[in-house]
């Protein structure tokens, strides 16, 4: 399954992390503010939930509004890998052809991601897919008319401890989950980051998606834990493994005979 | 080629012929959208006459023909290499065929390097302390090289990217990356590589709009001697952002299936 691979990555024993700390302010070690430094490789903690198992709950379904006529009909022709709706060999995921999942669905993986700060800019690196994603700092708006894309344009702006990262100008095609709910091109994104201490970053997905959603889906935070002996790992997506694993795994452990289009 | 969105298919619908295969692979207009506030690009050295360490920016290649790997200066392949050669089936030069056309690249495969540094889309190039980041428009690649000092890995398990340290020899950053898996090629033509590539990248940034790149493959599984490449040149475009330009495989297949087959002779049987 490929959301629970486990993490390549070469912790480097006895070689620490590159240092990128340009923090604007302080760091955590000062009495109360925290930290506008947000760099470094960040690995969820697991769900107390199932003790050892990182659960991505990130995107919480028992969260999730009530869907739009158009949501509903997007994920009533969703066939996932997981879940009460799964169909082995039927899957229709289009990251299971290496199409990108972007954003929010990388934010919530069980691969580590890693931030870098520069002056205006913030990035982000997911070790899945090796994905990255740019947010611009330089205090500019979001776009008026962005051309649909899967990573969407994104601006970031500290409000306090926070910083609030929003996003639009998605394309309609990946899933915000393994479940198979959709985004449309009119989903405005909302993360808001926060370091509590050092080694630990929380993150709050919020989705506003008026074409498939009706209401705000509001996911509770999730913690993540830093890492400063990792580096991410290289970890593409390559579609002919991806098609050997499905012949291989997923269409025999299913019941039925493969969907002619998978 | 600012504010221009080509879709891949498009370009290439309205062509015909074996000809202009090299024009619709070649000619993928780059997605920059031109923004006013783009990071200043601020020299680090600024003794007269000394060049800028600092390569920070976006850069186009001047040239499309991309000849930052030039064929013509290969050296000889051992026969591991030739093998690798003869059966890769590429999309131009005089080996096409329309149809049979296997690069690995086609069904989305990472090209990564030298490759990547060659395309006639832009890449763009951001340095902080101990690691400089290229992030390449087409197929919305990124790399990390690590300038803090580290030596290469000793053993490092194959990959795409491999792994690349960075370092600066007077006004020359000198990039080193070994740990290569053996499946994209090097080039447009099926030149291969080997788990035994040493990469070496070389830059220069001439003026300040101006950046040198030369690529040097020291590959002995595949080449009986080091493959030595001329200088390409970049230029600096201070108001361009990468576009996102994923590769996506049914879009890559529906394209093959829509143009390049039909452009061809009917496949022998094998």
């Amino acid at each position: 399954m490929i959301f629970a691979c486990a993490p390549m990555l070469r912790a480097q024993s006895g070689q620490t992390q590159a240092p990128a700390k340009q923090p604007p302010e302080t760091s955590a070690t000062t009495a109360t503010p925290l930290s506008h430094d947000l760099s470094g490789v960040w690995m969820q903690y697991p769900d107390k939930r199932v003790d050892g198992v990182p659960i991505v709950t990130g995107i919480d379904e028992s969260a999730r509004p009530p869907l739009t006529p158009w949501g509903q009909s997007r994920f009533d022709a969703a066939v996932p890998f997981i879940g009460p709706r799964a169909a082995a060999g039927k899957e229709n995921n289009p990251s299971l052809r290496c199409e990108p999942e972007a954003v929010p669905k990388s934010l919530i993986l069980p691969n580590p991601f890693e931030i870098v700060q520069t002056p205006g800019r913030v990035f982000m690196f997911f070790e899945e897919f090796h994905l990255w994603r740019e947010i611009w700092t330089d205090g500019r708006p979001l776009p008026k008319s962005p051309n649909p894309s899967y990573l969407g344009y994104s601006v970031g702006k500290w409000e306090g401890d926070t910083f609030v990262v929003d996003t639009i100008g998605f394309n309609d095609r990946p899933w915000v989950d393994s479940f198979g709910n959709p985004r449309s091109e009119q989903m405005h994104l909302t993360e808001r980051y926060r370091r509590l201490d050092k080694d630990t970053l929380e993150m709050q997905i919020l989705m506003n998606d008026p074409k498939a959603y009706q209401g705000v889906w509001t996911n509770a935070p999730r913690l993540f834990k830093l890492e400063p002996g990792w580096e991410l790992g290289e970890f593409f997506c390559v579609l002919d493994e991806e098609d050997d694993y499905a012949s291989r795994v997923r269409k025999p452990a299913g019941g039925a005979a493969a969907a002619p289009n998978p | 080629m600012k504010n221009s969105v080509y879709p891949l298919n498009s370009c290439a619908t309205t062509v015909r012929g074996a000809a202009v295969w090299l024009a619709v692979i070649l000619v993928l207009a780059p997605r920059a959208f031109a923004q006013t506030s783009a990071p200043a690009a601020k020299p680090s050295n600024t003794t007269p006459g000394a060049l800028s360490h600092d390569l920070s920016g976006v850069w186009m290649p001047y040239s499309i023909h991309m000849d930052g790997i030039d064929e013509k200066a290969r050296p000889p392949l051992t026969p591991w290499g030739q093998a690798k050669f003869d059966v890769a089936a590429p999309l131009v030069g005089p080996r096409a065929v329309a149809g049979k056309e296997n690069n690995p690249a086609l069904h989305c495969e990472p090209e990564a390097v030298p490759k990547s540094l060659v395309l006639p889309n832009p890449f763009e190039i951001i340095q902080i302390p101990g690691r400089m980041f290229m992030f390449f428009e087409q197929y919305h690649l990124w790399r990390t090289i690590w300038s803090d000092g580290r030596a290469l890995p000793k053993d490092p398990d194959p990959s795409f990217l491999g792994y690349s340290v960075g370092k600066w020899e007077g006004e020359t950053y000198v990039v080193d990356t070994i740990g290569f898996n053996d499946k994209p090629w090097v080039d447009s033509y099926g030149n291969p590589r080997s788990e035994q590539m040493h990469l070496t990248e070389r830059y220069r940034r001439l003026d300040h709009d101006t950046l040198e790149m030369q690529i040097i493959m020291d590959d002995p599984k595949a080449y009986t001697k080091t493959w030595v490449n001329p200088p390409q040149r970049f230029k600096l475009e201070p108001t361009w952002e990468i576009g996102e330009f994923f590769c996506i495989p049914d879009e890559e297949d529906a394209y093959g299936d829509a143009v390049r087959k039909p452009a061809g002779v009917p496949v022998a049987p094998k």
